[in-house]
């Protein structure tokens, strides 16, 4: 099982990078990290309740908590935080993040929604 | 005597900020509200230098908590946007998150391994089976600590004969029982033998979190956690709060009951716990009238199982009237029978674990570094 050996999070909070046992380092953007959340908020119970996240394109990451031996707990600015991403989840989005990135990109221009943040009314 | 703001403060004083200003004077802290001993105020500072003043926020509660008078202290760390940063939308209050982060997954000081004894059902001999474990990783010399996890159906004061209550050192922390040369701690010890714990999954997790960070655990090569049965909230908090270094199953040798240690050991492989082997308890009976062998719940189901699951297989127990009447009596037979063959078969057993232990040990990846760049 791939092992990562350091999660680092750069000073601007835009970015998670991950370097593996095996070599591989990946920087991981924060809004990719959030709208891939594990977390059942995004992911639901099954595929098909899987949500698409938009308006994430500022996020930045808060916290990077550990939990127990085998995954970290992310912040985000965005009080999403019930997110916890493996060793093996951190490892797959770094492996797949093009393709990830494009699906989740079509996604949002199939059901008509934007990166941008929706305005804040005042 | 209540503690009065100005003793807080003149405490305070003591306490440096990042940059060695004393704490009052830095102008980050909130209004000191005191009430009834309770001391509560919170540091704000800027977001970018959380990490840190997490040590000043610890150093802060810590002198205020030595006040007289004072019972308990909570400083929460709260952090602002630097100006110009858009709206001040969500400031998040971390209340000693921020440092905890290299913190908080981490084993008690002193404590060298914690390892689980689990089972997927109850009633199969989880706890004196871990009781006896203790007993016989105590007996091959090492120091041992024992924590009851099962925090619904505490076994463990009852099967050491351990009465009366913890003593409270420095006002929160709690001294652990004594019992046959273990370290203990139980929810045991703090309710009544007759109160039902109706508690859901918070109140279970802080309580877990409480046995295990808020107790003076001394210096110990291992903690034997007496897990509660199945796969739920108060096995997933261990798993998350410490890094758990190994987990052992104990199962009965019927397929019922090896169904659930099956789960069992699936939900410690999902969060990278290394499971260190099975115990078969209750193998077989060996009749005290004729000495003729029956294998009540189908002997050598543990073994296969742990073959297939391609798990260490630790040693059978078996189904022996002794074992019982020593454990209602709170006279574990490791101890109080040393020289008895179900002494041997624990102890064995305990060598096992703790040769696994030392393999997993071995082997063992260290969790990553976490750098917070400030």
């Amino acid at each position: 099982m791939t092992w990562p050996t350091e999660i680092r999070l750069p000073k601007d909070r835009r970015a998670l990078a991950v370097s593996f046992d095996t070599g591989e380092q990946f920087l991981l953007p924060a809004e990719y990290l959030r709208v891939k959340s594990p977390s059942a908020e995004v992911q639901g119970h099954s595929p098909h309740e899987r949500k698409t996240v938009p308006g994430k394109r500022y996020v930045e990451i808060l916290e990077v908590q550990p939990v127990g031996n085998y995954a970290v707990r992310l912040t985000f600015d965005d009080m999403h935080s019930t997110g916890i991403y493996s060793w093996d989840y951190l490892h797959e989005l770094g492996r797949n993040q093009q393709r990830y990135w494009q699906e989740y990109l079509d996604e949002l221009a199939a059901r008509g929604m934007s990166r941008e943040p929706p305005a804040r009314q005042s | 005597m209540p503690a009065a703001k100005a003793a807080v403060l003149e405490r305070l004083s003591a306490v440096k900020s990042p940059d060695g200003t004393p704490l009052p004077a830095t102008g980050t802290l909130s209004d000191i509200v005191v009430s009834d001993g309770k001391v509560f105020f919170s540091i704000s500072v800027d977001a970018a230098l959380v990490q840190r003043w997490e040590g000043v926020r610890k150093a802060a509660e810590d002198a205020v908590r030595g006040l007289p008078g004072v019972t308990s202290a909570m400083v929460a760390l709260t952090a602002e946007r630097a100006a110009g940063r858009g709206p001040a939308a969500a400031a998040p209050a971390t209340r000693g998150r921020a440092g905890a982060q290299t913190r908080s997954a981490q084993a008690p000081e002193g404590v060298n391994a914690i390892i689980a004894v689990a089972s997927g059902k109850g009633g199969v001999g989880k706890s004196t089976t871990a009781v006896n474990l203790a007993l016989g990783l105590s007996g091959i010399g090492l120091k041992v600590g024992m924590l009851d996890a099962d925090i619904y159906g505490p076994s463990v004061p009852k099967l050491l004969a351990i009465r009366g209550r913890p003593q409270v050192i420095e006002g929160t922390r709690l001294r652990p029982m004594t019992g046959y040369g273990l370290e203990v701690m139980s929810i045991g010890f703090l309710v009544e033998e007759e109160t039902p714990m109706i508690w859901r999954g918070p109140m279970v997790m802080s309580a877990l979190t409480q046995m295990l960070r808020e107790v003076e655990w001394g210096a110990l090569d291992v903690m034997v956690v007496d897990m509660p049965p199945g796969t739920g909230d108060a096995q997933l908090t261990m798993a998350q709060q410490v890094p758990l270094a190994g987990a052992i199953i104990v199962s009965t040798p019927q397929d019922l009951a090896l169904i659930d240690a099956r789960r069992g050991i699936a939900m410690f492989r999902r969060v990278n716990v290394p499971v260190l082997g099975i115990v078969e308890n209750m193998s077989y009976f060996l009749c005290p009238h004729c000495g003729g062998r029956s294998d009540v719940f189908g002997h050598g189901g543990a073994r296969r199982e742990a073959q297939r699951l391609e798990v260490p297989f630790l040693g059978e127990v078996p189904l022996d009237l002794a074992i019982r009447e020593t454990s209602d009596a709170g006279r574990p037979l490791v101890v109080s029978e040393p020289n008895g063959p179900q002494a041997a078969v624990y102890r064995d057993i305990a060598k096992n674990v703790w040769t696994e232990l030392g393999k997993t040990r071995g082997s063992d990846r260290a969790a990553p570094r976490i750098v917070i760049e400030a």
